[in-house]
């Protein structure tokens, strides 16, 4: 039996004191070490089958400043309906909102939710909307679950998992995955620890620079260290993962000759939708999907007169591009309005208003934003890569060929390709890549600008584009299912996490 | 543009439920589900799932002529060489009449009618043609805003039938599936169908009624049928459809696709004259195609594939349109009237792309010589994170939306927050103007993590800005905090003094006291460049730590960095 570290030898001595199974973060404290590295012992010892160790997982649930500051006030929906109930039971929506005393910004969750749970019924007279009270108490499992949580009850019964699940869902409650190692020293080997430990470390631990002046070292005998434990986690510093991906993805685009650029976060509807043909009508546009700036500015300005006149001739009637258009009045009111940008193609289009000579490459990878909730598969931010290629006489199969180079440089050997449908490209068409264990994911969505969406730039040659979504990239590399993941506010998942090419 | 998400949000993907034997009975030819899976992804469609009997079709919104299984069996009759061309559909003349009164111009202007006579009825077609009218007014129709669409038994209509006006409380009938007499108000108020759909029209003092000679009520459009003329069942043989609108355009396409579905289930269409108060009258439904030239070598040069005449027509007959060449490279194409999604020769030279074959189109790299670059302002941050990396620092990666608690309440701060108008919860609703506020939060959800805790991130924030045209400006920052049992500003400012000597910066800094709530008093300066405040450097006071419950000293430092990757000297 080879001997034991310094650092194992106090672990196993406190084990011995203990006699019973104790924690790694208990082990820890009283003897002043860092958790990670009383774990990273223990592990050691347990190969050795000195000692026996279990790990456990646990949820825990904390709320969120949401969900506490609900705790306080009541829940939206709440206050609602007891405004309503206050009210006479029935009243204008605006006025139980006043006399509830809610936020603008929680008017919608509150009306939201009183609906979803049965206990206002919403009606439209005249044009105003009228709240009207269902049930005569407002009974609800989420102000349960946010009360339990917050006097510190660490257990939520199964009785309340349904409103736990719902508070979760409306980010009030935050949900985690703790591992917990516990150990005990094997009892049938309780002799030979006791021997390891009664050993004396014989011979002399550091080379001193006195040592080595006097040649005093040629007389010791070093003491051996165990250089086979496996070395303990420490946190130096080190990048994001999903930053490191992205420095990839830039690093191969940029070798392929692309030009990075740069585009606003909150953009008007004029880039974000208009200038890409996209109907003022579309459903895309409308709130449940994408985010409307409301304060303290809702409405931008029109980048340059002339080339908002042509984009509202395109849609109208297709100006002098060829096309129909939407045959619909395009509103100036719609097009300035401010939102967040959904997609990065409007800096796509920013770049060509600003080079519309050939030939030009350009990609961005950068955040957008959609009107979600945050759950495992969606989130309200997300990362899209955008490339253009701009000359003469490019093709559909150019287009082919650069999104299959694309996904050969960042590993994807097979791309197949199927015929696709965006509002702003025709040809349009959607690269599928074969994944190991996922099989064809759709991963290159991509076409040639329309030329309602290149002629208002005065552009004649050929726009190939894509739009791919780097999350779901990164995802799939990482073997990552949870997309909060992401952008995960685990310290010590990051800590562990690393991305390799 | 892009996959996931992004296109979801684009582009709202519709589902077509088939019976697999009713579809291929259509199509006319044997098929394993491998080959229909084949076909339908080279067309743009996707299987979503199927077994043994059903098959869930994924369809792109362009192509609202394939929501039904009549319609996808008409496209892959073409496209598998079973029909060539055009779906022919001729149309009696009926000689009745639909009179439309005054007063609708602002409500709901347009109406556009048929008749087909002789259709197959069963269950599980009326489910399948209610799914039809559902997934056309919901995707072409947006909603029933712009298009809606009813059917109702033919036989028990006395025509004309009469499209006007009518006050609210005029209106009344049982509605579709009840036995019960109710007023407008009250369908509008009360019926499950008025509460989706009477927003449409409820803001009007008059809403439109359909009824017929008798004074009997067809429907109060866009919101029900009544439950006497509209109630269409499996003994009903005869149906009359009319669809009613805001967009004449709409309004016809989604009665030719309605029509010609049911013509494709055996059915007799015909038409019916449709008499404005202005004197007009107009033939519906007008089946005529619409007329496009297309130039071969257009279509050549776009889709980089050698294109003859013969064999762009025969791709274009594959795809369900007619076509002949009217002189050399001249093509003139007739798109049928159920089409909906052809606004330009580009939309027909996708289709000439699809019918050549996607599998079979050879992806090629032309030489376009142009030399690629980071933007200035990514080289300057990708430094900054070498250099911070390289004093001990882990990166973290926030979300750029946060709550206005986190920036302004916790913090003691009250700078202006650009702010959504429909957050779906309050914890996202706001952009972040700062970083510091965003780490405080990260450390405060990181308190059983091993210590010292040493995170930064490079990000941009969003401040309020009227002068700009997006009434925002977007900055890029930088922010390093340390959290530990204890923490020293010395140390932190030789970091930061480590960092920007670096940078090149070395003779251009300064730090000046600074007194700002966030920190503890005597403990916070502020960074100078050039003499202009860039950044701020501090330990947090205990007041801001209790707000975010952190129970152990920080210290922190937050810089801005130039949009365009470079100070200005």
């Amino acid at each position: 039996m080879a001997e034991l570290t310094i650092g194992e030898r106090k672990v196993l001595g406190k084990l011995v004191e203990y006699d019973k199974l104790v924690s790694a973060s208990e082990l820890a404290s009283e003897l002043q070490e860092r958790n990670e590295r009383v774990i990273s012992i223990l592990n050691s010892i347990a190969e050795k089958g000195l000692i026996r160790l279990d790990t456990r997982e646990h949820m825990t649930h904390r709320l969120t400043d949401e969900g506490r500051s609900y705790v306080k006030d009541g829940l939206p929906e709440e206050r609602l309906f007891h405004a309503v109930m206050d009210l006479g039971g029935l009243a204008k929506m605006e006025a139980a909102v006043a006399h509830a005393g809610l936020e603008q910004q929680a008017k919608g969750i509150s009306v939201n939710w009183a609906r979803r749970n049965g206990w206002l019924e919403i009606e439209k007279v005249n044009g105003t909307t009228i709240l009207k009270v269902k049930v005569e108490n407002a009974e609800s499992s989420v102000k349960n679950v946010l009360a339990l949580l917050n006097k510190g009850n660490a257990n939520v019964p199964t009785k309340l998992a349904g409103g736990l699940e719902t508070a979760v869902e409306r980010t009030l409650v935050e949900e985690k995955t703790a591992k917990m190692f516990e150990a005990i020293i094997v009892e049938n080997r309780r002799g030979e620890i006791e021997s390891l430990l009664s050993q004396t470390a014989e011979g002399i631990t550091d080379l001193t620079p006195e040592l080595i002046a006097s040649d005093e070292w040629r007389n010791c005998t070093f003491r051996p260290y165990n250089v086979e434990l496996a070395p303990a986690f420490v946190n130096y510093g080190k990048k994001h993962p999903y930053n490191e991906f992205i420095d990839w993805l830039k690093e191969v685009l940029v070798g392929m000759g692309f030009n990075e650029w740069y585009g606003p976060y909150v953009e008007t509807e004029f880039w974000n939708n208009d200038v890409l043909f996209v109907p003022q009508d579309h459903v895309a546009r409308e709130v449940q999907d994408q985010f409307r700036i409301a304060e303290p500015y809702d409405h931008g300005d029109i980048p340059d007169e002339e080339y908002y006149r042509r984009v509202k001739a395109v849609h109208e009637n297709g100006g002098d591009t060829g096309s129909t258009g939407w045959e619909a009045p395009f509103s100036r009111e719609v097009t300035t309005r401010l939102c967040l940008r959904s997609h990065t193609t409007p800096v796509s289009i920013r770049y060509l208003w600003e080079h519309p000579e050939s030939p030009q490459k350009m990609f961005i990878i950068d955040r957008n934003f959609r009107s979600e909730s945050l759950s495992a598969t969606h989130a309200q931010e997300f990362n899209q890569f955008d490339g253009i290629i701009m000359d003469k006489g490019l093709t559909l199969r150019d287009l082919m060929g650069y999104l299959k180079e694309v996904c050969h440089r960042m590993g994807i050997k097979k791309v197949k390709f199927k015929p696709g449908q965006f509002p702003f490209t025709e040809p349009s068409i959607e690269g599928f890549a074969k994944h190991d264990t996922l099989g064809w994911i759709e991963v290159a969505p991509g076409g040639i600008f329309r030329p309602e969406v290149t002629r208002p730039l005065g552009i004649t040659d050929p726009v190939l584009a894509w739009g791919i979504g780097a999350g779901r990239l990164y995802m799939a590399s990482m073997d990552i299912k949870d997309i909060r993941d992401l952008y995960s506010r685990d310290l010590t998942w990051l800590r562990r996490a690393y991305f390799v090419r | 543009m892009a996959s996931q998400g992004i296109l979801r949000e684009v582009v709202v993907k519709m589902l077509v439920e088939c019976v697999i034997n009713e579809l291929l009975k259509l199509v006319r030819k044997k098929l394993t589900i491998q080959q229909l899976e084949d076909a339908l992804f080279l067309m743009k469609a996707e299987i979503d799932k199927s077994d043994d009997e059903i098959i869930v079709i994924e369809i792109n919104p362009d192509r609202t002529d394939m929501l039904s299984t009549e319609g996808i069996a008409r496209a892959l009759r073409t496209f598998l060489n079973v029909d060539s061309g055009m779906a022919e559909y001729p149309v009696k003349k009926s000689g009745l009449e639909v009179i439309v009164k005054p007063g609708l111009k602002k409500i709901r202007e347009f109406i556009a009618c048929g008749i087909v006579k002789g259709v197959q009825t069963s269950d599980d077609l009326i489910k399948e043609y209610m799914h039809l009218q559902e997934a056309l007014t919901t995707t072409h129709g947006r909603n029933r805003k712009k298009a809606s669409i009813g059917l109702y038994v033919f036989d028990e209509i006395e025509f004309p039938v009469i499209y006007r006006p009518a006050k609210p409380e005029s209106i009344r009938f049982a509605p579709l599936g009840t036995e019960i007499e109710m007023d407008g108000p009250t369908i509008v108020n009360e019926h499950e169908k008025g509460v989706l759909y009477g927003p449409i029209i409820s803001k009007h003092k008059k809403w439109p009624l359909l009824i017929d000679s008798k004074g009997n009520t067809l429907s109060l459009p866009p919101i029900i049928n009544s439950n006497t003329l509209g109630q269409v069942d499996m003994t009903t043989r005869n149906l009359f459809i009319e669809v009613t609108g805001t967009h004449k355009k709409t309004v016809d396409q989604a009665l030719n696709i309605m029509v010609t579905s049911l013509a494709e289930r055996g059915g007799n269409l015909e038409s019916v004259t449709v008499r404005y108060p202005d004197g007009t009258s107009i033939i519906t439904p007008n089946l005529t195609p619409k007329k496009m030239l297309l130039k071969v070598e257009n279509a050549a040069r776009l889709t980089g594939l050698s294109l003859s005449d013969i064999e762009t027509v025969n791709y274009l007959r594959k795809m369900g349109y007619d076509a002949r060449i009217k002189g050399k490279g001249n093509l003139e194409v007739k798109i049928p009237a159920y089409r909906t999604d052809v606004l330009h020769p580009v939309d027909l030279i996708e289709d000439v792309a699809i019918g050549y074959g996607f599998d079979r189109i050879e992806p090629s790299i032309p030489q376009t010589a142009t030399s690629g670059k980071l933007l200035p302002v990514t080289r300057l941050k990708n430094k900054i994170r070498d250099l911070l990396v390289g004093t001990g620092y882990q990166e973290i990666k926030s979300y750029v939306m946060t709550s206005p608690e986190i920036m302004k309440t916790k913090m003691l701060r009250n700078k202006p927050l650009t702010a959504t108008g429909n957050p779906k919860s309050r914890d996202y609703s706001v952009l972040r103007n700062s970083l510091l506020p965003v780490l405080l939060d990260f450390a405060s959800q990181n308190q059983h993590a091993d210590y010292p805790q040493r995170i930064f991130e490079v990000g941009d924030v969003v401040m309020p800005d009227a002068r700009e045209k997006t009434r925002t400006k977007q900055v890029p920052h930088v922010c390093r905090l340390v959290i530990d049992t204890h923490v020293n500003i010395t140390e932190m400012l030789t970091e930061v003094g480590f960092i920007l000597r670096n940078l090149g910066l070395g003779s251009k800094i300064k730090f000046a006291a600074e007194k700002t709530p966030e920190f503890i008093d005597g403990r916070a300066g502020k960074i100078l460049i050039n003499g202009e405040p860039m950044g701020i450097f501090g330990e947090i006071s205990p007041e801001v730590l209790r707000n975010f419950g952190i129970g152990m000293p920080v210290v922190a430092f937050e810089m801005e960095l130039p949009r365009n990757g470079m100070w200005v000297m």
